[in-house]
């Protein structure tokens, strides 16, 4: 390779020490696309790292709850089921449920024999008939879950589906 | 009969002794200086300290016990590593096995229990007493953003331990904690969702509150501590009445020359702790600075012990996710909060710490004239120091409301009146 080329009839002067200069378009376009590529690399195994921690399956109780028949809870009452802390509260033919998990900081609401039916017991807070804040540091009103019936003749309870109080199951006897 | 010194000498002057310990027991002031620069243990001294940083009264002693008390809940905690398995299964059997099964495992539980509230509360006396003498004035501003860092570490550590236990007092106070947390805007219920590991505080969420409490913050820590202390020493050491004003800066043109070697001595730059120091103020580290430490130590030691041979850390029922306690208390340390968050669940929760958070943080920068330095309550800074006390008094008063003055319901009862709960 080196046929073409004879040795340097001159001996080579002191080589002067040049400051670095990065001025060249090429240096630009290099060092910029390093900077990013690098940057990109470490942004994107941090995020993956965040993503993992994002729950894809949760192996929580079932937000679809199967509840008891119709005729299990007496007319006109709010009966309160602890596993999953809602009220299935009965009037005449139509069945609605509340949840019982005050949204303020999430302790379960008591039936109260008092003027409001329920109270949380944590920070006071009351809830009128239809789950309404009547006093209390709750930002929401008790939240009023979808009712259903399976097949089998008992009532669903949908926690991830929320209604307004007036949305009820009505059952022809 | 060789007295105990004669062997240590012996030894230290041997071929093994002289390899390990560089410099023999040192016999006069140089040399004990000379072993304060040489040995890995004793170099986080300066050699000499100033006679004002030995002031008990000054320093009250609260960043080295703070340090003591994390030393002690790092050795205590591993202990109790062995005996846990952080699950819902598990966690609970193992604090009964603890208790009644290992062999001085309830001491070092209690330990850990007792150190831990011990260092919430000597942490937030440090940043009071720095506060109180203006050690957060220039130089040393950035030093207090990192023991603000500390502060809010300390009180997230002692969180995540809280649930640990998995009894019912773990479980609704982390219950209750968690969804303090969902109130921060935008990002409160997914911060609330991921710290969870779901929806509901299970199995996901002990062992996140796990790692997070065991390797995650501990390192942090560690790591912040670490700089928390490299800083005091840059920034001039303690601060002090007296200290000069004008910090010694490196000339532009610097001082080298290329005419001589150069040592790293004239590139270091900024305060140092010899700076205005005369050598009538100051003494050796070793022994008045080393003997007070480890007194303190002792004494620290003695305190924890105490309050672990006669006060056992509690135990409630096994966490029942559909039956909270009446009331459901958080952590004693945000009681104040939680009470704050009785009237108002964004403001209690979420407004008004972070704005105390961020005055913290500009407070050094706010605040910067270098007047009334290392005298506690100096009367020109009488403006601060009323704002700041008017701060801790009203967290002092909402903890203490929020511990002893809360019962069933959230309902006002007296301490001493007997349907009054005790405070955990």
């Amino acid at each position: 390779m080196n046929k073409g080329h004879s040795p340097p009839a001159t001996p080579a002067a002191t080589p002067v020490p040049q400051p670095y200069h990065r001025d060249s378009r090429r240096d630009f376009i290099w060092l910029t696309l390093g900077w990013l590529a690098s940057l990109f690399a470490l942004a994107a195994s941090g995020f993956a790292t965040l993503r993992s921690l994002v729950p894809n399956v949760l192996y929580e109780p079932s937000r679809r709850f199967k509840a008891g028949r119709p005729g299990d809870y007496p007319d006109d009452t709010a009966t309160f089921i602890e596993e999953v802390r809602l009220f299935i509260v009965r009037k005449g033919n139509s069945y609605r449920a509340m949840s019982g998990i005050c949204p303020h900081l999430g302790c379960t609401v008591n039936p109260t024999v008092g003027k409001y039916p329920f109270l949380c017991p944590c920070h006071g807070s009351h809830f009128d008939p239809n789950g309404a804040v009547v006093s209390g540091p709750s930002p929401r009103g008790l939240a009023w879950h979808l009712v259903s019936l399976s097949k089998d003749g008992r009532l669903v309870v949908d926690m991830d589906q929320t209604v307004t109080h007036d949305k009820t199951l009505v059952i022809k006897a | 009969m060789k007295s105990l010194k004669q062997i240590w000498l012996t030894f230290a002057g041997t071929r093994v002794g002289q390899s390990i310990f560089r410099v023999g027991l040192p016999e006069s002031n140089l040399g004990r200086m000379q072993a304060m620069v040489s040995s890995f243990l004793l170099h986080l001294h300066p050699a000499k300290v100033h006679r004002h940083s030995l002031q008990f009264s000054y320093t009250l002693g609260l960043g080295l016990i703070s340090l003591y008390l994390f030393l002690i809940l790092c050795i205590t905690g591993v202990a109790l590593m062995f005996f846990y398995v952080p699950s819902p299964e598990h966690a609970y059997d193992n604090m009964k096995d603890l208790e009644f099964v290992v062999s001085a495992g309830m001491i070092a539980r209690n330990m850990h229990r007792w150190s831990a509230h011990l260092m919430v509360l000597c942490v937030f006396l440090h940043m009071c007493r720095v506060f109180y003498t203006g050690g957060y004035k220039p130089p040393r501003e950035f030093n207090w953003i990192v023991g603000v860092g500390l502060f809010v570490m300390t009180l997230v550590l002692s969180f995540t331990g809280y649930l640990l236990p998995w009894d019912q007092l773990a479980f609704w106070a982390i219950t209750v904690g968690t969804n303090i947390a969902g109130y921060a805007p935008v990002v409160g219920k997914k911060i609330q969702f991921l710290l969870l590991g779901g929806n509901i505080v299970g199995e996901s969420s002990l062992l996140r509150f796990y790692v997070l409490h065991v390797i995650v913050l501990p390192a942090a820590v560690v790591f912040m501590i670490a700089i928390h202390f490299w800083r005091v020493r840059k920034d001039g050491g303690l601060s002090r009445p007296g200290e000069p004003d004008v910090l010694v800066q490196q000339s532009e043109t610097g001082p080298l020359s290329t005419s001589k070697t150069y040592g790293l001595m004239e590139l270091a730059r900024g305060t140092s702790p010899a700076v205005g120091l005369k050598p009538e103020d100051e003494v050796p580290v070793w022994p008045h600075l080393l003997f007070r430490e480890i007194l303190l130590f002792l004494a620290t030691m003695a305190v924890v012990m105490f309050l672990s041979v006669f006060w056992n850390a509690p135990l409630e029922e096994f966490a029942n996710p559909t039956h909270p306690p009446n009331p459901a208390k958080a952590p004693w340390y945000f009681l104040g909060l939680q009470e704050l968050v009785a009237y108002s669940a964004f403001w209690g929760g979420v407004a008004v710490p972070a704005l105390l958070l961020v005055a913290l943080v500009a407070l050094p920068y706010l605040d910067h004239q270098r007047v009334g330095i290392g005298v506690w309550f100096a009367r020109e800074r009488r403006v601060a120091v009323t704002i700041f006390t008017i701060c801790v008094v009203a967290a002092v008063v909402l903890t203490a409301i929020g511990t002893y003055f809360r019962g069933p319901n959230w309902d006002w009862v007296w301490p001493w009146a007997a349907s009054a709960v005790t405070p955990h």
